[in-house]
């Protein structure tokens, strides 16, 4: 416990320093457009965003980083990029929460933004590109779109209105969003609102459908609609041409100013300032808005898929590797085969390729999705683990075994089997650490565990600092714990320290008399 | 009560069993003997099914337990075995290694098996042991519990495979003195076995393996003593005759040494005649011909009689008529003079190693 401890205060020291250092670092500071469009300029823009193409025409020379906002704001107060485009609206709302080191220029892009809701192509709402523009001027006409607009993006009057429930729906609708978009579609608590939000909303009343939310990064959404694994996307989502092509667009909901934030060489290096800075960032990252409740929502799915994946795959693995146990030639090949295929490449290329390709049209949920991409990758380390062990027991023992009359089966589930796994428990072991810090990439298939989570409060509170730290500390705590778990099952297997084997339960050991 | 007809084990470059025939009576204590690499392990290991025959049939009683639908769980019930390399079970104590078959297969309660668990580890001497772990014990405690465990199953057969091979020369003994009591118990058994003063003394029936067959087979005393083919008398010759070639100067003198010290403990002799020996070979054969020669070619025979308790010392040597008794160095010539007994030289230059020396050591 005391080690543990020590390792957190560590971590602590580690990261306050850098950031007590950067905040402290100012040089040359831009002031205007025309600085931005020397060579060599770093900007970031979101990925494959309006920015970006607005970015290309202005500001030709300019290197190109791509970045999304809340990791965008720290990185150029850090002078790691030198000015970031965005959506106007939305860097207002960042910097208005007290972002430092960053500042709004004047000036914004020449051209603006168009927004509109992307269309699935592959879903199965019929005419659905018609209904939504149909929608759209009919909430145009009545004046809601601009008094949505007004209360979100203007008043920041983040209050979302009350929706009947939908008695007798017609059809289901499945809107995919991004959750880290304020004032468009972001989590207040652990509720997601915001204009787009209420749009879907809307939107499912107008269609009489049930209406679902699934949450997805920028770089993965595009995916998602075009596989048909949502409906339609609201998430502040531009238009240009290049989405253009993979999906269509309704018509523009509004258009956007591109804004510019740069570094502003402001910042309060005393350590009186850093200590408030530190406390209203735990302010907002555990408590406001009870945010914590979303960390254990993430502690609660990441251990989910942690659990099942490792008693899937622990059993799945050792099934496979019975059928493969006698040499089977075929069962041999397949499992091979199968094992260079899933170790073989990035877990989260497998999950992507699970979720995208093979059970695009299956409608799974991306917890399944990833218990499943999981299981497979824990199933092949089991298989290679039990191969492993049995082969560390001496070939004697099958061979004592058989001529005392047991059978195949018996020889190794009662003797190879109880000293195989001493060897390879440890190892064991280390593949369930592994697993655990492996599904922090689940957040690709729409999954919200704990890593997704910093992610959504980092969009919240532009903030890298507590949320990275507390998933540290949590990913820490949940490593240990499973870590015990297996130490209890470690004394079960080591037969050493379990003392008998169990033939002797029972037994008057009277050999005096 | 085993039959064995015409077997033969083939692999991709060797054929160690060409064509085996033989019966085992019940009561029958056999030992396997023979040069290495003539299939006495391959033999036992395809009468246990360790081994796949390429042909042939091994019947037990009435059943042929090559054929096809044999239940070799049953077979091996009844036919126990005991390893060079000892495999106890790692992960059981050993009290839990000769009760856990009991349980397991043949479905003793627990408290049964323990009880006979106690009762074979006691006539092994190892009762006190019953607790321990398989790693904790010596080679010769390992193989008295393997011993144990094949006993508890109180199998009609026993074959061991070379069962004293794998110990230290101290530990052979105690081993040794079990399997003694278990043949003069009445118990089946077939052993293959390098140590011959033991086969012939815990033994019925020999059979002498060479060229992949069983080449001669007979009571001990016909096969070591009074062997009838070629091959088998020369291999029982070279148990109890100790012959070395030299023909370098520069050979293996240490080497030579341990020969005969392995020599004279295979064949007890004492250690005041094993010094004498030593002190033989050392003056007659290193100093007087080896060192004393350009190219040395010198063949040497030992031969223990154990009746007599003397050792019948030859060495034949190549080069021109030279007498070590009379040429050889002189204070090498009067310390051998000093543990030896009737000298004789002889030279006969029709031969390739005309000179031959003979002595006799007490």
């Amino acid at each position: 416990m005391r080690k543990i401890l020590g390792y957190i205060l560590l971590m602590f020291i580690l990261v306050l320093m850098p950031v007590h250092a950067v905040y402290a670092y100012d040089t040359g500071l831009i002031t205007s457009k025309d600085q931005l469009k020397s060579p060599g300029v770093k900007i970031g823009v979101g990925v494959g965003s309006s920015s970006m193409l607005l970015v290309e025409k202005e500001f030709p020379n300019a290197e190109l980083v791509y970045i999304e906002l809340n990791e965008a704001l720290p990185a150029l107060a850090q002078g790691k990029i030198d000015a970031f485009v965005y959506d106007y609206r939305q860097l207002q709302i960042a910097l208005a929460t007290g972002v430092e080191g960053v500042k709004l220029l004047d000036e914004t892009m020449d051209e603006e933004v168009h927004i509109a809701v992307g269309l699935s192509p592959a879903t199965e709402i019929d005419g659905l590109k018609e209904k939504i523009d149909t929608f759209i001027d009919v909430i145009r006409a009545d004046g809601t779109l601009d008094d949505m607009y007004d209360r979100w993006v203007i008043k920041n009057d983040f209050e979302i209105p009350d929706f009947p429930e939908i008695k007798n729906p017609k059809m289901k609708l499945i809107v995919g969003t991004s959750g880290i978009a304020t004032p468009y579609s972001f989590y207040q608590g652990d509720e997601l609102c915001g204009y787009d939000i209420e749009l879907a909303e809307r939107f499912a009343q107008y269609l009489d459908a049930d209406l679902e939310f699934k949450v997805y990064d920028y770089g993965a959404i595009i995916n998602a609609a075009a596989s048909g694994d949502v409906d339609c996307i609201m998430a502040n989502l531009n238009v240009t041409p290049e989405r253009a092509q993979a999906l269509p667009f309704s018509q523009d909901l509004y258009t956007e100013k591109a804004g510019i934030v740069v570094r502003s060489g402001v910042s309060d290096s005393s350590i009186g300032a850093f200590f408030n800075r530190v406390v209203t960032s735990f302010e907002k990252t555990f408590i406001r808005e009870n945010r914590w409740t979303l960390f254990v929502r993430g502690v609660i799915t990441t251990i989910i898929i942690t659990v099942s994946s490792v008693i899937l795959g622990t059993v799945s693995g050792f099934f496979v590797y019975l059928l493969c146990r006698k040499g089977n030639k075929v069962a041999n090949s397949i499992t091979n085969g199968a094992m260079r295929l899933i170790q073989g490449m990035p877990v989260v290329v497998l999950l992507m390729i699970l979720y995208y390709i093979i059970f695009a049209g299956l409608h799974i949920n991306g917890i399944i999705v990833s218990v499943i991409g999981f299981t497979l990758t824990f199933a092949a380390a089991v298989i290679g683990l039990l191969r492993i062990g049995v082969g560390a027991v001496d070939n004697g023992q099958y061979e004592a075994a058989y001529s005392l009359g047991y059978s195949d089966h018996k020889i190794f589930f009662k003797i190879i089997l109880p000293q195989a796994l001493p060897h390879v428990i440890g190892a064991y072991k280390g593949e369930i650490v592994g697993l655990i810090k492996a599904t922090a990439i689940v957040g690709y298939i729409a999954v919200q565990d704990l890593t997704k989570i910093g992610d959504i409060i980092r969009s919240r509170t532009y903030d890298a600092f507590f949320p990275l730290i507390a998933i540290a500390i949590i990913y820490f705590g949940l490593e240990a714990l499973l870590g015990a778990v297996i130490d209890k099952m470690e004394i079960n297997i080591d037969f050493k320290k379990k003392g008998q084997s169990g033939y002797l339960k029972g037994v008057k050991l009277n050999d005096k008399n | 009560m085993i039959r064995i007809e015409n077997l033969r084990k083939e692999y991709p470059n060797v054929v160690p069993l060409k064509n085996v025939n033989a019966t085992i009576n019940d009561g029958d204590v056999i030992a396997v003997i023979g040069p290495s690499g003539t299939g006495k392990s391959t033999l036992i290991r395809c009468i246990n099914l360790l081994e796949k025959p390429t042909s042939g049939k091994v019947w037990l009683d009435e059943t042929e337990i090559t054929g096809p639908g044999c239940k070799i769980e049953e077979v091996h019930k009844k036919m126990g075995m005991v390893f060079q390399s000892f495999n106890l079970f790692g992960h059981m104590t050993v009290v839990e290694n000769v009760m856990a078959p009991t349980m397991d297969l043949l479905g003793k309660p627990a408290q049964e098996a323990y009880d006979n668990a106690m009762d074979r580890l006691r006539e092994v001497g190892l009762s006190d042991k019953a607790l321990s772990w398989p790693d904790e014990l010596s080679g010769g405690q390992k193989q008295r519990v393997a011993i144990a465990r094949t006993l508890a199953m109180n199998p009609d057969i026993i074959l061991l495979d070379e069962p004293t091979s794998a110990l230290d020369p101290t530990m052979v003994g105690e081993v040794k003195s079990v399997i003694k009591e278990l043949a003069e118990s009445g118990k089946t058994m077939m052993i293959v076995t390098h140590e011959m003063s033991f086969a012939k003394s815990i033994s019925n029936r020999v059979f002498y393996m060479d060229e992949g067959e069983i080449y001669e087979e007979g009571t001990p005393e016909e096969v070591f003593d009074n062997p009838k083919k070629e091959k088998t008398r020369r291999f029982v010759r070279r148990l109890k005759v100790l012959e070395i070639g030299i023909n370098r100067r520069d050979y293996d003198y240490l080497g030579t040494h341990r020969l005969i010290e392995d020599y004279a403990q295979k064949n007890q002799i004492s250690v005041a005649l094993t010094k004498k020996i030593h002190r033989a070979y050392e003056e007659a054969v290193h100093q007087s011909i080896v060192c004393a020669m350009e190219k040395p070619d010198v063949h040497l025979s030992i031969e223990y009689s154990q009746e007599k308790d003397e050792v019948e010392f030859v060495a034949d040597y190549s080069g021109e008529e030279m007498n070590i008794f009379i040429d050889g160095d002189s204070i090498s010539i009067s310390i051998l003079r000093s543990v030896v007994l009737g000298e004789k030289y002889i030279w006969d230059d029709t031969k390739e190693r005309g000179n031959r020396v003979e002595f006799c050591i007490k």
